[in-house]
């Protein structure tokens, strides 16, 4: 079991206890829980910490871990700055 | 499983969950039932500005003002932190051809009471210094507001549950229960039917196909809009900015502005607002392009390029993510709140299209009061449906 107070998410800085509180708040899946907590919303857009996001949501669901998706991608798959975007560089 | 309540509420985006909360404050007994979790249709590919500033100045922009009240008021009563800051937005003038205009505007909201101020020349960049220097002008409404969107659903779901209401996400509305003389006394679900004297559909831009079920033409049509997320930054200004174009992006006018033309095609007009996680975010486009949310990358250059119009500072700062949301748009800009003269029992809360979110109080309260059968806070009248049915046997 993991403790509260662990940080899961370390660009937002959000907590297993967040995470658990999310869930018994509805919750159902990684968007549900990134919607409720911002895990996943900081720079690295979710790729430290979903996979540990879907373990806890197995875990508090009480269901198997391949029944969890990572949360959909939203574009641009690397940060851009707005001076490349503009010039249409990445297009 | 069948159940009953007083109440069915359809859908719970900001309006649903905004109608549930006040319903059950008044002690009715209420489901909502959701397709999906809640806050997952528009109310999460949004905004989360309060404005009044750009409300047609009359009934809008007095309906937006009372909701401010009202969400001023929920802001203290439910116990959730809604990240709620009240600093102010300003319109940003970017020539003088714009500047009549702009001023005729200030001037008739300012007449009609609104906290409203006009700045120009030196003026404008000791209030942003970080602007494009060539603006000329700055149009501030002191009342206006932001606040995380989904946090809001969050915290009026749990409120609503709290008060009593019983909350069915993850189940869909397949269709009304009807008595032989046509009025309302359920929905059928994914997960059975529930029982109830009074239905109302709240769903967004999904409300016309359930509508159309019971004989009911809805005009709302989806229209999408993109927003460009910042990574945490130096924000180019502290509060709320949009330039003054984007009321006619909003409003389909076309005079006042020099840009390219594919930034008209698809309504591309600088917002800008800062969230309080040191993010800020940058809109707006708007189309209609059915119920298509994918990501245009053209547009999102578009939008850059606009952004970087008013704010050059930003261009070194990274996008971090981007996503498109759809607006449920009617014909006259104005939602409809109003019981369905066709159907007795149901009701209908939907069309707010770039709104929703500062009009949810008002509407939730508006509904509540309908239904409990209490005097209205506002005139209604301008908000019913059969304005719509109006217009058409005139042959508008
Ligand atoms: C890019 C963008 C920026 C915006 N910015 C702002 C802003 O700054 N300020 C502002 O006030 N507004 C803003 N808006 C507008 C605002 O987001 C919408 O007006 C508002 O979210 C609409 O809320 P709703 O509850 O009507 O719809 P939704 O949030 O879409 O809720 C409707 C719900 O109904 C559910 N549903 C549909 N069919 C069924 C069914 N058969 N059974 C059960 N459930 C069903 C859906 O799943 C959905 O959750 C913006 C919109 C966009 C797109």
């Amino acid at each position: 079991m993991m403790d509260d107070d662990t940080i899961v998410c370390r660009c937002e800085e959000v907590t297993v206890g967040q995470i658990r509180q999310a869930i018994r708040e509805g919750a159902a899946d990684v968007t549900g829980v990134k919607r409720r907590t911002r895990a996943g919303m900081g720079l690295c857009q979710g790729r430290t910490c979903e996979k540990i996001v879907m373990r806890i949501l197995a875990q508090e669901l009480g269901k198997p871990l391949s029944e969890f998706a990572p949360a959909t991608v939203r574009p641009p798959v690397q940060p851009i700055t707005f001076g490349l975007l503009a010039e249409g560089t990445d297009g | 499983m069948a159940s009953a309540a007083d109440v069915i509420v359809v859908g719970g985006g900001v309006i649903g969950s905004a109608i549930a909360y006040y319903l059950s404050q008044e002690g009715t007994k209420v489901a909502l039932v959701e397709r999906g979790d809640v806050a997952s249709g528009t109310s999460s590919a949004c905004d989360g500005n309060i404005l009044v500033i750009d409300k047609m100045p009359g009934y809008d922009s007095q309906l937006a003002l009372k909701s401010q009240e009202l969400l001023a008021e929920l802001v203290e009563s439910l116990d959730y932190d809604l990240e709620y800051a009240q600093r102010g937005s300003v319109l940003v003038v970017e020539d003088e051809k714009q500047a009549q205009v702009a001023r005729d505007w200030f001037t008739r909201q300012k007449d009609a009471g609104l906290p409203m101020r006009y700045l120009e020349g030196k003026e404008v960049f000791e209030d942003e210094p970080l602007l494009a220097h060539d603006m000329v002008g700055l149009v501030e409404c002191a009342s206006d507001a932001s606040l995380n969107p989904m946090a809001f659903v969050y915290g009026l779901i749990s409120g609503a549950r709290r008060a009593g209401a019983m909350i069915h996400p993850f189940t869909e509305v397949t269709g009304f229960l009807q008595d032989s003389t046509g009025v309302v006394r359920g929905v059928e679900t994914t997960h059975g039917t529930i029982s109830a004297d009074k239905v109302v559909l709240a769903a967004g831009v999904w409300t016309p196909g359930l509508a159309a079920t019971v004989g009911v033409n809805v005009p709302i049509k989806p229209r999408k809009g993109h927003i460009l997320v910042a990574e945490r930054s130096p924000h180019p200004a502290r509060r709320k900015v949009q330039e003054f174009g984007y009321l006619l992006a909003k409003f389909g006018g076309t005079e006042g502005r020099s840009v390219e033309p594919d930034m008209d095609r698809y309504g591309v007009a600088m917002v800008f607002e800062p969230t309080e996680h040191g993010n800020f975010l940058i809109g707006s486009s708007r189309e209609f392009v059915g119920f298509d949310q994918r990501c245009n990358h053209h547009v999102l250059e578009l939008m850059a390029r606009r952004a970087l119009r008013f704010f050059p500072t930003i261009r070194d700062i990274r996008v971090i993510r981007t996503y498109a949301g759809l607006r449920p748009y009617t014909p006259d800009h104005l939602p409809i709140v109003s019981p369905v003269p066709t159907v007795p029992g149901l009701y209908i809360a939907a069309g707010h299209e770039g709104d929703g979110i500062g009009l949810a109080p008002i509407t939730g309260r508006l509904i509540a009061q309908m239904i409990v059968g209490e005097p209205t806070a506002v005139a209604t009248e301008p908000l019913r449906i059969d304005r719509f049915v109006n217009k058409e046997h005139k042959g508008e």
